[in-house]
């Protein structure tokens, strides 16, 4: 079954992809979430946008040893694959859970980036079954 | 004379292990026994639930209500203690999150009648038969309780006005708990009647934990010979200490067994096992995607680690097997 529009929340840090303080990005992609370093990103509330009806979660952190606070986005990835696992073993896709590390400072990319996210969950179909 | 408060001690999905916790209160039972009328308790005396249900609103002053929620049987007994009662203690691990019976949250209800009246290699069931809650026969009503989807901690299915929690609770925060209800020296209504911090700051090895722990590859317990005065995550060993409330009295610890979780989230935490991942992640010693998805993998079912006593309380488990 596809997802028309799968519910996609995005923590973005805004050192690697922009503060996102423009009307445009406001406007267009309200569930993206800017933090000052996606090291802030906690494993709960990954969990918390499952839990609130996210069918996928999408985080974007600085590239590789770019990371203004040095080790935040190395955190972040061990926390991200560690919950893939626990997602897996709950029996959703791991895949839902995604990270790209890059930068773009004025996050211009984020928009494709989403799409192309939003592309993947919509495959995958909606996390629950409708009611 | 006066009556005697009325207490009940009742079980759910449980072990008994609770049970036998109250049990070695020692003498200090006698006290307790003294001073209350054990109105209902299956495991140690004989009592109807016909007098119960005869009791009106608030008879019992207090009912210790220990194991999860699987059935309609338990939920209608949980019910109507919590309407015969003036409070209602959540004992032992399974009552406050789920506990162990819990991790059959891992798979659907589907899955588990499947195994158990199917595909497990021992089952002979050539017709295919599953446990009906309602059959007929020969003009009678036979009736079984209805086995959920889930597996619930107590406070899905009623209001709980204390949480001890603990596989089992140890017997001191037990005794607290029963005379602080017997003086009237109660909390606020929904705490938890056990120490707020995490296990790691009561841990008789906190000193021993090094400035920075590096994690190159995890071990479970019984493939190395733990070093008794070492911080158990220092010597790679999965310990959940930096999540889970202290109050156990550090019984695995101090036996040089890591810590489980059975005392649950520290306060204000709901999902224990995100928070532990929180904790734990960073330990990881690699900066290196691959290397450090290599170092994840190794250990041998994490989800089973972060949820073994509290997955009932993730809620939001859908059951789609995708993957």
């Amino acid at each position: 079954m596809k997802n028309d529009s799968p519910k996609l929340i995005c923590f973005s840090c805004k050192f690697g992809w922009g503060y996102l303080d423009t009307n445009i990005y406001k406007n267009q992609f309200k569930d993206v979430i800017p933090v000052t370093c996606s090291g802030t990103i906690d494993a709960t509330h990954i969990m918390d946008a499952f839990k609130n009806g996210a069918d996928g979660v999408l985080v974007l952190g600085c590239a590789d040893k770019a990371c203004h606070f040095q080790t935040g986005n190395d955190q972040t990835r061990k926390r991200i694959l560690m919950l893939r696992n626990v997602l897996q073993a709950f029996g959703i896709d791991p895949l839902r859970l995604q990270f790209v590390f890059n930068g773009d400072p004025e996050g211009k990319q984020i928009p494709a980036v989403i799409e192309k996210t939003k592309q993947e969950l919509k495959n995958l179909g909606p996390l629950r079954p409708a009611s | 004379m006066a009556e005697k408060p009325k207490v009940a001690i009742y079980w759910l999905t449980a072990c008994g292990g609770c049970d036998e916790a109250i049990v070695d209160l020692n003498e200090a039972i006698l006290t307790v026994a003294d001073a209350v009328d054990i109105v209902l308790w299956p495991v140690a005396m004989d009592f109807k639930y016909a007098s119960i249900r005869k009791m009106k609103k608030g008879d019992i002053a207090l009912t210790i209500l220990h194991g999860a929620v699987r059935n309609s049987e338990q939920e209608e007994m949980a019910k109507l203690l919590r309407e015969k009662s003036q409070l209602v203690l959540a004992f032992g691990a399974c009552a406050c999150f789920g506990g162990t019976p819990g991790l059959a949250n891992f798979r659907s209800k589907e899955d588990i009648f499947n195994w158990v009246y199917q595909d497990a290699p021992t089952v002979v069931n050539p017709k295919r038969h599953r446990p009906q809650p309602e059959v007929s026969m020969n003009g009678d009503k036979l009736t079984l309780p209805e086995f959920f989807e889930r597996v619930h901690p107590l406070n899905h299915v009623i209001d709980i006005d204390y949480y001890l929690p603990g596989c089992p609770p140890p017997p001191q925060l037990i005794a607290n708990a029963v005379f602080a209800v017997l003086e009237g020296k109660l909390p606020p209504r929904g705490a938890t009647l056990a120490p707020a911090k995490p296990l790691c700051d009561a841990c008789p090895r906190n000193a021993s934990k090094p400035e920075k722990i590096e994690i190159k590859e995890f071990k479970r317990i019984h493939q190395v010979e733990a070093k008794e005065d070492l911080c158990f995550l220092a010597q790679g060993v999965i310990c959940l200490g930096p999540a889970t409330r202290s109050g156990c009295g550090e019984t695995c610890i101090r036996t040089n067994v890591p810590c489980r979780g059975c005392f649950g989230p520290v306060e204000g935490v709901d999902d224990v096992g995100a928070k532990f991942i929180s904790a734990l992640a960073p330990l990881i010693d690699s900066e290196n995607e691959e290397e450090a998805k290599k170092i994840i993998d190794g250990i041998a079912d994490l989800a089973g680690y972060c949820y073994r006593f509290s997955l009932p309380s993730v809620t939001w488990i859908p059951h789609c097997k995708e993957k």
